[in-house]
């Protein structure tokens, strides 16, 4: 009996499935995120999955008890008592995802005609002989000519020492894998021609495993960025850097070695080899660009902050110590400005705003925020110092999306009602839940529009001198302490959320655009994709327009650097797009500090010449 | 009838301020008694401020009110009797950091609380100060930075203040982001403080030792 194929669907994940593996298994094994709290014995309901095409094995006697027979005539399963019979599609619905996998990988799919920039040439070679010594490399130079037409010169110095072997052990026959008018590798017949796309992330890393001959995503993977040791956010990672002895020389290693961890367990997957990948696309800021290559980055932290390089670049694989072809290159997508980096320019590039007619806004929040205003084929960017508030950092119980935050919260009346990542019993708040309970506070009169708690809730406490809002009390913990939102995490929000609104406001008035005039606002990056559109707007951090003009994109940046992998019309397109981009250095915008004022305020409200007007 | 002032101010209820301050100028209060309650109000807009009860907008406001109160109450002001100024400080976000709203709140609250504050802004490179220190005279100066990286421009800027042979004639305070005992030893500085109202009351140690 052959493997299934499994297709996990939204995250767009196919792998395949073992013998006598469930679909839970199978999901674990692929690195598809499905939520068990129970570890697999059918008791606790979490890994609830559509199947939305193919056979599986019939329910077992505790699935009607969970579902519905409608539910269960419509497909829904528990996936770890759920064995397929043929190859299958499902969907996991995203209570049932695990909340690390889903921020890491997640994008909408977008199809492009592939157009890879390298080309693998089936040759058989003549075996030499003593009358026909021609020399290996020669040969095969000559073979391609011959065979395909085509004029190569060069052939790469690390798929030089390994050719003569290669073509022994397969009896002169093979692939060339040709980049430009240069053989960066020799794969045997028949093999794999992979992508390897990545979004480097300051906090995580996501990593795309592509078909280059359909452009089809084989798998996807995201691990946190091993950096992270030497700061948590791009400015404290710089400063950890730069103290180093040997500047970056060990950051610059981490990150590749985390990348080449992700490829070989991507490759694992697919039962390919690291040396089918004949071609990478790494998208990060600008920051983590530079770290990556191992260029100097103490320049990008101070004022004028100037990357070494913007313009994209390709790269030796070997010379960077990723392990994939020998001569395989890294394509680097280009860089706007010193915080505005390739990930952006990747976002832009998979949203497809530059093809949309505008005004459109498109921004990706993170501990730097970064905001484009596309109007009439022009492109103008601000990155906004939004700061660690809504990955959880600075605020009193914050964590990072992990199982047992808070995602999403509701206060009616005096009951306060949450959910939780996992269905976990809560142990703190991430960064949807933060955005939630702020703009839940406010709407239930808590905390007036100045930010300021009332002492006019049962739930409001005075602790060590400072008000709070008691979210889990003690004795809901079983004894645990309270996780609360306190004044000082309040103003950490309102700080976040106004340099957000001011970088969008900045944008519209540099282009003498209105905030009615804005068709849509497309929201990329993990904490962007899981907010609560309707709470962001009520608080002011969005502008107060219809939610429908509102997008929430996925990862985009990884989206984006998968066009990259396999396009180069799109590669072109992103360095237009770069080149043409005009940054905006916010703190120098006119109005600045008048605007930023009255974007903490919350609520409703449009900002017009520094000036708060309220929307009812 | 002076609490009134006091607190309404401090409650930021900038009608019922104004109306206070009309009916004592019409009552021939003295002026300058007037802008004393102001100035204790603002001490205790800055306290609340430290305590998270107000936030910068709020800052903002009570700066704006004060404003009204001063339009009101100085045609009433005995020439003679400008308001006294307590000292003067320069300031300003060191070379290479263009962050202004910590600095921009320390230069609020000095002046408020009485200072003559000359704000030369972000980036400023460390010779700017210096000029700014021969020209005003001010013996005190405050450098404030928010990136780590910043603490080298301090340290080069106290440097630039002793080469030019100022080092004793003024004390300065250095603040935001992350400070300690540490950094301020490092940069050469005489003082770091935690907040804006740290800052104020460095600078009151200061100008009351002269």
């Amino acid at each position: 009996m052959t493997a299934f194929t499994i297709d996990f669907e939204p995250v767009g994940l196919r792998g395949k499935c073992r013998r006598n593996e469930s679909l839970l298994a199978c999901a674990r094994r692929l690195g598809v995120g499905i939520s068990s709290i129970c570890g697999g014995q059918g008791t606790c309901h979490s890994c609830k999955v559509q199947i939305l095409s193919g056979t599986v094995s019939k329910p077992t006697s505790n699935e009607p008890e969970v579902f519905t027979s409608q539910e269960l005539k419509e497909g829904w399963r528990l996936a770890c008592q759920t064995y397929p019979t043929s190859d299958c599609k499902l969907t996991v619905p995203p209570e049932s995802m695990t909340t690390p996998q889903r921020v890491q990988v997640e994008g909408l799919e977008i199809t492009v005609h592939p157009e890879p920039p390298v080309q693998a040439y089936r040759l058989q070679l003549a075996a030499p002989s003593l009358s026909a010594p021609r020399a290996d490399a020669d040969r095969l130079l000559q073979a391609l000519n011959q065979q395909h037409q085509l004029h190569c010169g060069k052939v790469d110095i690390n798929a030089l020492r390994i050719l003569s072997d290669q073509l022994r052990s397969w009896n002169w026959e093979c692939q060339a894998v040709v980049r430009n008018d240069e053989v960066i590798a020799l794969l045997p017949r028949p093999s794999h021609q992979l992508g390897l796309a990545i979004d480097l992330g300051t906090t995580k890393i996501a990593g795309y495993l592509v078909d280059l001959s359909n452009g089809r995503t084989l798998a996807a993977k995201g691990v946190m960025n091993p950096q992270i040791s030497y700061g948590e956010d791009i400015i404290s990672r710089i400063t950890g850097v730069i103290q180093l002895p040997d500047e970056g020389v060990p950051v610059q290693k981490l990150a590749v070695e985390a990348i080449n961890e992700l490829s070989a367990d991507l490759c694992a997957e697919l039962g390919a080899n690291t040396e089918e990948i004949v071609e990478a696309v790494v998208a990060g800021n600008t920051a983590m660009h530079h770290l990556f290559l191992g260029l100097p980055v103490r320049q990008l932290a101070l004022s004028p902050f100037v990357p070494a390089v913007s313009r994209a670049l390709d790269v030796k694989a070997g010379d960077l110590g990723l392990r994939i072809a020998p001569g395989a290159y890294v394509y680097l997508l280009p860089n706007i400005a010193g915080f505005v980096g390739a990930d952006h320019v990747a976002m832009l590039l998979a949203t497809e705003v530059l093809q949309a007619e505008g005004p459109i806004v498109a921004l990706d929040i993170g501990t730097n925020t970064e905001v484009s205003l596309v109007n009439k084929e022009e492109v103008a960017t601000v990155s906004c110092a939004s700061g660690p508030a809504f990955e959880g950092g600075h605020i009193k119980n914050g964590m990072r999306a992990a199982t047992g935050a808070i995602e999403r919260l509701r206060i009616a009346d005096d009951s306060i009602q949450y959910q939780t990542i996992g269905e976990a019993p809560p142990v703190g708040i991430c960064g949807s839940g933060i955005l939630d309970a702020l703009s839940q506070l406010y709407l239930a009169r808590i905390i007036d529009e100045g930010g300021r708690i009332v002492e006019n809730h049962p739930r409001v406490h005075t602790y060590k001198g400072q008000r709070e809002f008691v979210l889990v009390s003690k004795e809901e913990r079983d004894g645990q302490p309270a996780i609360t939102i306190t004044q000082q995490d309040i103003r950490e929000l309102q700080l976040a959320k106004a340099a957000i609104r001011t970088g969008i406001q900045v944008l519209l008035e540099a282009n003498g655009c209105s905030e009615d005039e804005i068709k849509q606002v497309i929201i990329a990056g993990a904490f962007g994709t899981y907010i609560d559109v309707a709470n962001a707007v009520a608080i002011g951090m969005l502008p107060s327009l219809p939610l429908n003009r509102f997008r929430q994109a996925g990862n985009a940046a990884g989206m984006g650097a998968k066009l990259a992998l396999i396009s180069l019309s799109k590669r072109a397109e992103a360095q237009a797009v770069a080149s043409r981009v005009k940054y905006i250095e916010l703190a120098s915008a006119p109005n600045f500090e008048q605007t930023f004022i009255q974007a903490i305020y919350l609520g409703r409200y449009r900002i017009i010449d520094g000036r708060r007007e309220e929307i009812d | 009838m002076a609490g009134d002032l006091v607190s309404t101010l401090a409650d930021l209820k900038e009608k019922e301020a104004l109306g206070i301050v009309q009916d004592r100028l019409s009552a021939g209060d003295d002026p300058l008694s007037i802008l004393d309650d102001a100035r204790r109000a603002l001490e205790i807009v800055g306290k609340r401020f430290a305590d998270s009860e107000y936030f910068i907008p709020d800052l903002v406001y009570s700066g704006e009110i004060l404003k009204g109160i001063t339009d009101m109450v100085k045609p009433k002001l005995a020439k003679a009797a400008e308001v006294k100024r307590l000292g003067k400080v320069v300031m300003g976000t060191v070379a290479g950091d263009i962050h202004d709203i910590g600095k921009d709140i320390v230069v609020f609250m000095l002046d408020v609380s009485g200072y003559e504050v000359y704000d030369l802004g972000v980036d400023v490179p460390a010779q700017k100060f210096v000029e700014k220190i021969k020209e005003s005279g001010a013996p005190i100066v405050g450098l404030s930075g928010f990136l780590a990286l910043a603490f080298d421009s301090m340290k080069e800027t106290v440097e630039a203040i002793k080469a030019a042979g100022l080092r004793d004639k003024v004390k300065v305070m250095i603040g935001g982001g992350q400070m300690s005992e540490e950094i301020r030893k490092y940069t050469g500085a005489d003082a770091y403080g935690k907040d804006a109202m740290a800052g104020v009351t460095l600078a009151q140690k200061w100008v009351g030792a002269k």
